[in-house]
């Protein structure tokens, strides 16, 4: 039994945290304000370092990471609170688009993709019904399409003969209408409504098997944040004092920091699980992870005092993308209501 | 034992409850509605509290001879809970519950005449200092320094969390005036006028994206010296007054109640996107059901400590029991109302204000857009007016002996 990084993935880790370096909170605030949400020139550099491609299969000219190297990204690019929507225009294209030529300047960082898989009135089903392929052509209306804003092509969900079918879109294409919006994370978010739009597919890719890896990335980010708000807070009870001592030296905070340790702590385990064991429950395993990151980010908001609530400092950043992440694919609530149906 | 209004407080209430069918216009209601911060803003409040103050019915928690409407604890509670119902929007308390009170009862004659109606007719705006980037569950470690120079205070320091800093025109603030006494016995509550060089005040955004706190800082600031309420030295006793004052005759379950209310009415539009709407969402009916039933008991909770003042009983130190239930309720139930609207929920936008015609646009429902700010602004009502962790020390050495 052996739960180091391997060679690769502690050199992964490391590629993460340069990318990071010095990425505080007014640089990401910039990034963020940049039109669409996403700086291109980082994206770039992002996909420069292997770290879209490592998601693509070698036959599709990725480097083929398994589950553990991608989790290793994703919780090293959540620990560094990273901008850069990994999971969503990176890993989750990355896998979708094996086979189609538009891997390839995904991989590069030439190309953004967004997933457009939800639908108004539908909340968490996966399922197409709004959004509707006949004769290579799309028509109906998505929303929450996270990197909408920037995107150069989408991945759509489709109903097709009653069935859910992957097909790409030029976002630029003028049957494409694109209404960004702005979510919690900071991100950009769209409803893009297509009418009769050119489609090319549909993709090869198993979307409910890619859905259940990007719920493992999701969980593995939030393992990231929470550590890092873990961290902070430690750091800032240690250093902010009031009563004339640091507030770290009362018991009650001391006991509370224990609760939120464990829980680190456990949502750590938990996705060592998701990972060594394939069989593992992924949506379940995500909800575990969320509610106790969101609780852990709340400690960290409370114990931060009035400074936790400020958009200064990285403390609201984290507690609002492990919100997002925590409801990507479903939410809690409904994963565990799932997953005890099942059992 | 009985829970009835007396006759008298049932007319009462079905003359609050005219008066705010025949006032309360669509705009003040949804300007209320559409407000995902703690304080609603000037715009909307300003022209509530017109409407208020020309039926006397505005400064509720002063004395008649002050402005007052003359209510029993039981007259205000009604029409607090009333408002809570209607949607009313929230008033500037800053000036009417927290330094219109601490004037009514420490100030000069000439103190009263010359800020009370001015809090009244709303000319003058007010915000408050008490934190400081060094003094904040520990408020009585305030370095804001106040030296009297003839006949003025010269201030110099800075100011935290200043909520509608940057609307005020006047701040009350702690002060150190003096600082080689024990640090409760240094402090001092003065009046200073914010319109002068020595006082800027800059922004500070929430991870909610509103401007509603800022930082204030001073920089040889001058008030007169007839501008110290009390004695030099008196501010502590002050400050705790305001704060008792403030949390006693609470009446924060009706808004609760009210809250729990939309969100049943949205659970019922809101698809669940396989099996009709989420009221059958058992994760949403379960938690709606749970938030009532402590909502309902803290209702209880409250007219407890009503009863209490009715009977010219003090509220006491249990009074920290209210902040502490309310601040939580409130944040389950934001939390209640962002799980609700599923993806629709995460939308966070960026400007201000959520109604009229400078709202931005919204995905799904006005409601929808309102839950995650809310969210995100109500984590601070654990924090605010004494953290949770300062009103459980309260209770637990001055409620509980320990």
């Amino acid at each position: 039994m052996n739960f180091d990084l391997d060679e690769n993935q502690e050199l992964f880790k490391a590629a993460v945290e340069r990318f990071c370096q010095g990425q505080d909170v007014a640089a990401r605030r910039a990034a963020r304000a940049l039109p669409g949400g996403i700086d291109r020139a980082r994206w770039k550099e992002l996909a420069e370092l292997g770290l879209i491609g490592l998601a693509a299969g070698e036959d599709d000219g990725g480097m083929g990471g398994s589950h553990g190297d991608l989790a290793v990204v994703a919780q090293a690019l959540g620990h560094a609170q990273a901008v850069e929507p990994w999971l969503e225009c990176g890993f989750l294209p990355a896998r979708l688009l094996a086979g189609s030529s538009h891997l390839e300047g995904v991989i590069a960082g030439d190309t953004i993709a967004a997933l457009a898989f939800a639908e108004p009135g539908r909340r968490f089903v996966l399922d197409a019904q709004g959004v509707k392929a006949k004769g290579g052509k799309l028509s109906g209306t998505k929303q929450f399409v996270l990197g909408g804003g920037a995107a150069d092509v989408f991945v759509v969900t489709a109903e097709e003969d009653g069935k859910t079918a992957l097909y790409v879109v030029d976002a630029k294409a003028p049957e494409v209408e694109v209404r960004p919006y702005p979510v919690a994370d900071g991100g950009v978010a769209a409803i893009v409504t297509f009418h009769d739009a050119s489609a090319e597919g549909p993709l090869a890719a198993d979307l409910h098997a890619v859905i259940n890896e990007a719920r493992l990335m999701a969980a593995a980010e939030m393992v990231g944040l929470a550590q890092r708000l873990f961290a902070d807070t430690l750091e800032y009870i240690k250093t902010r004092e009031q009563f004339g001592q640091p507030i770290g030296r009362f018991q009650v905070l001391q006991h509370r920091m224990v609760d939120a340790y464990a829980r680190v702590e456990s949502v750590q385990s938990a996705i060592l699980r998701a990972l060594l064991q394939p069989a593992a429950p992924m949506a379940a395993i995500k909800a575990h992870v969320a509610e106790n990151a969101i609780w852990v980010a709340h400690q960290a908001v409370q114990l931060h005092g009035g400074m936790g609530m400020s958009d200064e400092l990285g403390i609201g950043h984290g507690l609002k993308r492990i919100v997002l992440l925590s409801k990507l694919f479903g939410d809690p609530a409904s994963d565990i209501l799932d997953y005890a149906r099942a059992a | 034992m009985d829970m009835d209004f007396s006759p008298e407080d049932l007319a009462f209430q079905k003359e609050v409850r005219a008066f705010l069918d025949d006032k309360l216009n669509a705009r003040l209601r949804e300007g209320a509605a559409n407000t995902p911060s703690v304080f609603t803003e000037p715009d909307i409040t300003r022209e509530w509290q017109a409407i208020l103050a020309e039926k006397g019915w505005l400064a509720t928690s002063w004395p008649v001879e002050d402005g007052g409407p003359g209510w029993t604890p039981t007259q205000k509670y009604i029409f607090e809970k009333e408002c809570a119902i209607a949607g009313a929007p929230s008033l500037p308390i800053l000036g009417l519950r927290l330094v219109g009170p601490v004037i009514c009862h420490f100030g000069t004659p000439e103190q009263k005449a010359r800020f009370l109606p001015r809090i009244i007719s709303g000319e003058d705006y007010w915000c408050q200092g008490y934190s400081e980037p060094g003094a904040g569950s520990d408020l009585a470690a305030v370095k804001t320094r106040a030296e009297r120079v003839g006949d003025k205070y010269v201030v110099n320091g800075s100011k935290i969390w200043t909520t509608h800093a940057h609307h005020a025109n006047w701040i009350f603030a702690l002060v150190r005036t003096d600082p080689t006494v024990q640090k409760q016995r240094g402090i001092s509550f003065l009046l200073i006028p914010m319109e002068q060089p020595g006082v800027s005040v800059s922004p500070i955004v929430t991870m909610a994206n509103d401007h509603e706190v800022n930082a204030t800082f001073f920089d040889n600031a001058e008030t007169p010296a007839d501008n110290l309420i009390g004695e030099e030295g008196q501010g502590w006793t002050i400050a705790k007054f305001l704060l008792e004052n403030e949390r006693g005759g609470s009446c924060a379950a009706p808004a609760l109640l009210a809250k729990l209310d939309r969100i049943e009415r949205w659970a019922r539009e809101e698809a669940s996107g396989t099996n009709g709407s989420m009221i059958h969402d058992p994760n949403i009916s379960q938690r709606l059901a749970r938030l009532r039933l402590e909502a309902q008991a803290f209702e209880v909770t409250e007219l407890r400590i009503l009863a209490e003042l009715a009977k010219g009983r003090p509220a006491g130190p249990q009074t920290s029991l209210v902040k502490l239930t309310s601040s939580n309720l409130r944040q389950a139930i934001d939390e209640l109302a962002v799980d609700l609207f599923g993806y629709d929920g995460l939308q966070l936008p960026v400007t201000r204000p959520l109604y009229g015609n400078e709202a931005p646009e919204y995905v799904g429902s006005r409601a929808a857009q309102l839950s995650m700010p809310a969210y995100l602004n109500g984590r601070a009502y654990t924090i605010f007016g004494g953290s949770d962790e300062v009103q459980k020390t309260i209770i637990a050495k001055q409620v509980l002996g320990l």
